[in-house]
């Protein structure tokens, strides 16, 4: 699908939790070899958002295509294009990281020599060679972050989604995951964070988005949320402004 | 980095799962037999031990049953029957629990549906896994039960025969709950809790009048009796349940019927595996939709919020100083909003209450015979303390270690910490005397008991409370897992097999001494006075029972008070 702008594209989506609306009339366009960083408050919405587009959760009503596949009709080959890293980082307790790594090559069919190649240079960029033959019910938060971003990367997904990603890491490795995430980025793959570390969203993201109370209140580049804001300030304070006035 | 080249994969990953957990599995083991090699072996030994004495007691069973041919023709059908389909039933609720659990509540289902696996291969690994889970145990009991219908037939090919029937009857049950746990999920979101409190309360009902309508009838003629309760049964005969075609599979297999057993082997394992592949195939096109509904379809579980202290959990800790209350009134709301909880409590209760229900027919057997009439209060006792110990040993025990996620609230409290552990006594004391005095009370009632052997035994149910309350939050604090979070891995632990055989070995002195009581009062007549030895006797049993649950209780406040987190 390389003539595709779009690689995440969300229309109309509303989502229900019993009475409480989510996610009311979402619209919203990741571009391919994009960085976006969603924000927003505690139970904004932005955790629905990403089940939605990992099809974990189905919308209540509206469409989501992830690289042109439709969700719910083609959810297996859309999947495909996508990596998820969730917030409760999940792995097998009884494997090792190692083994859990070669589980997830397998699963996406990356052959032997290929996948050993990409793990060699993941393991040095994210220092895991330590800990990575013993297994995972031993990790900290951190330690199973750090194996779970290195599956994510391993299949060099055209989409990466994940919830979270900078909770339990050490500052040298939130360094280099933010490297990590620029240097997919500019190979044309698209990254989709939500994060509460605005000071990296403001550093790395090409297009930010803020949602408060299940609805998209701004969307673009940190110049353009500047001028919305009419602010000459840091992401802080625009987030803090917007989300005020959207509550007003 | 190099780019990686993702090949499209067609087909099914199944093969790529089943590996990835047996070798889980197999690091599982490893690492079981390194860490603790004697608990290992202690492990397998007791399980010897008990597949051999059910070899023995099933062995003695049909042994009895053939010294009177008439009765066997009849009984052995029935019994197989009878067992099939108790084990239909508690095998298709015990996959419902599993699957729902591993389906739409494990983070590893979210995890593979993120990636580009189908959820058929999803709902086919977790149907396969809640089978192994649930059925296990059923496979390897009937080990024992094989041996002894085998010693019986002579003929080689039954053994096989018999384990055959097992393997293609499992999955029947097996797909049944996995129905039911997506119905559950599709259907009941937001009543999850209220749905399995009343299916809970339905089968403890239906359990109740069952046993009140098939065993409480017909006076003391154990022949009338025997005919009545035949008639009754044979609803569980009827030709379409899976469990006749396995006991009539299993009665021609013991009659030199081979090729009549075979064919019933080939009805059984062709509707299993028909219902298998129907059951997945239909969940895994609305797994979608039932995933969704359990994610979200739940209602807010807002409740009233009651002062910590307050509320009717407050009020039946009335008698504690507050700080103990706020911990105890804390563990009882926590037990009653967690069905999985109070269901299985339920449940032995329920089955506590068949036996009771079935007790006046027994007291026409031995009620005449003066003394004797004190056996089947014995026997309560000791029915009463199995029940107690496994609610002590699951649900009490794993208390203390549940408190490790939040040891750094509970550390600070202004108190000692080994009052924490009064806490969870007084808690455990609480549920198990309320369950346990009032079944005594009723038996005692039913069997127009004396009041000095009424007396005598409420004493001696309460010691068994504080050995086993004792035992399980004394050797809770002792040896706790404070990293784990699950209360059945805490349970099934080094410290949950210590508690149990300690619980074990109490109550077992305690029952030691009441049973010399009830014996040594054999002969005497109903309204005597105990003599001197028999109270002496009594009063020790008591003494064992509480001083055992109290020097638990003092080696986990030691450890406890210096424990580091």
């Amino acid at each position: 699908m390389e003539s595709l702008i779009h690689a995440i594209e969300l229309h109309g989506v509303r989502k229900c939790y019993g009475r409480t609306v989510a996610l009311d009339h979402l619209d919203l366009a990741v571009r391919q070899g994009e960085l976006f960083a969603f924000l927003g408050p505690n139970g904004a919405g932005k955790t629905t958002t990403i089940k939605l587009i990992t099809g974990l959760l189905r919308p209540d009503q509206g469409d989501i295509h992830v690289c042109g596949h439709h969700i719910g009709y083609n959810g297996v080959a859309a999947k495909a294009k996508i990596a998820y890293v969730p917030d409760q980082p999940f792995l097998y307790e009884k494997l090792t990281g190692r083994e859990f790594l070669y589980f997830v090559a397998e699963l996406y069919a990356i052959d032997a020599p290929r996948r050993d190649a990409v793990l060699e240079e993941l393991i040095a960029a994210l220092a895991i060679d330590d800990f990575l033959d013993q297994m995972t019910e031993s990790y900290s938060h951190g330690m199973k972050q750090k194996v779970v971003l290195a599956a994510a990367l391993l299949h060099d997904p055209a989409v990466l989604v994940i919830d979270e990603p900078m909770v339990g890491l050490d500052p040298r490795t939130i360094r280099a995951v933010k490297d990590l995430f620029v240097a997919h980025a500019r190979k044309g793959r698209t990254v989709f964070m939500s994060t509460h570390t605005l000071d990296m969203a403001e550093a790395v993201a090409d297009r930010i988005g803020i949602i408060r109370r299940g609805q998209l209140i701004a969307v673009g580049t940190l110049a353009e949320l500047r001028a919305k804001a009419r602010r000459e300030h840091s992401l802080e304070e625009i987030f803090l402004q917007l989300t005020e006035e959207s509550d007003a | 980095m190099p780019d990686a080249v993702v090949k499209e994969r067609t087909g099914s990953l199944l093969g790529l799962l089943f590996r990835v957990k047996a070798r889980s599995l197999r690091n599982r083991v490893r690492q079981t037999i390194n860490q603790g090699p004697l608990r290992v072996t202690a492990t397998a030994a007791l399980m010897l031990v008990i597949w051999v004495g059910l070899y023995f007691l099933f062995d003695a069973v049909f042994k009895q049953l053939r010294r009177t041919p008439l009765e066997a023709t009849v009984a052995i059908p029935l019994v197989f029957n009878f067992f099939f389909v108790v084990m239909l039933c508690l095998l298709t609720f015990s996959n419902a629990i599993i699957a729902y659990g591993s389906l739409f509540e494990r983070e590893e289902s979210a995890y593979l549906l993120s990636s580009p696996l189908s959820p058929k291969d999803v709902v086919t690994l977790k149907y396969l896994e809640s089978l192994v889970m649930a059925s296990w145990s059923l496979v390897l009991l009937g080990v024992p039960l094989m041996l002894a219908m085998a010693n019986m037939t002579n003929e080689p090919y039954f053994y096989v025969l018999f384990l055959a029937f097992f393997l293609s009857f499992i999955p029947i049950p097996g797909a049944l709950g996995l129905l039911l746990a997506w119905a559950a999920a599709r259907f009941f979101p937001r009543r999850l809790a209220r749905t399995a409190a009343g299916v809970a309360g339905v089968v403890t009902a239906g359990l109740l009048l069952w046993g009140l309508h098939t065993l409480q009838f017909a006076g003391g003629d154990t022949q009338v009796w025997l005919r009545t309760f035949y008639a009754r049964m044979s609803i569980i005969e009827a030709a379409l349940l899976p469990n006749h075609w396995v006991a009539t599979g299993i009665d021609h297999a013991l009659h030199d019927h081979l090729s009549k057993s075979l064919i019933y082997l080939g009805v059984t394992a062709a509707n299993g595996l028909f219902l298998s592949w129907l059951v997945v195939v239909l969940v895994s096109h609305w797994f979608d939709g039932a995933l969704n509904r359990a994610a979200t379809g739940r209602g807010s579980g807002r409740r009233p919020a009651a002062a910590a202290s307050g509320g009717v959990a407050g009020w039946i800790f009335a008698y504690l100083p507050l700080p103990l209350r706020l911990v105890a009134a804390k563990d009882l709301r926590t037990f009653f909003r967690d069905p999985m909880q109070w269901s299985q409590l339920l449940i032995l209760f329920a089955l506590l209450g068949l036996y009771l229900t079935n007790m006046p027919t027994l007291r026409t057997q031995l009620g005449g015979r003066g003394g004797w009439s004190l056996v089947i209060p014995f026997l309560n006792l000791c029915t009463l303390s199995l029940i107690l110990a496994t609610f002590t040993c699951r649900f009490v025990f794993p208390l203390v270690s549940l408190e490790g996620q939040k040891f750094w609230m509970i550390g600070l409290l202004p108190m000692r910490r080994s009052h924490i552990l009064h806490a969870k006594f007084a808690f455990a004391m609480t549920v198990t005397l309320a369950g346990a005095v009032t079944a005594m009370i009723i038996a005692s009632i039913i069997l127009e008991l004396d009041s000095i052997w009424t007396f005598i035994h409420l004493v001696a149910t309460i010691a068994i409370c504080v050995a086993l309350c004792g035992c399980a939050v004394g050797i809770g604090a002792r040896v706790p897992m404070f990293q784990e979070r699950k209360l059945a891995r805490i349970a099934n632990g080094l410290g949950g097999t210590i508690n149990l055989l300690a619980s074990l070995a109490v109550a077992a002195l305690v029952l030691t001494a009441m049973g010399y009581a009830t014996y040594r009062s054999r002969d005497t007549n109903v309204g005597d006075w105990p003599d001197a030895i028999t109270l002496i006797t009594c009063l020790v049993a008591v003494i064992i029972g509480v001083s055992g649950g109290m020097f638990a209780m003092r080696i986990g406040a030691a450890h406890f008070d210096r424990v580091e987190i």
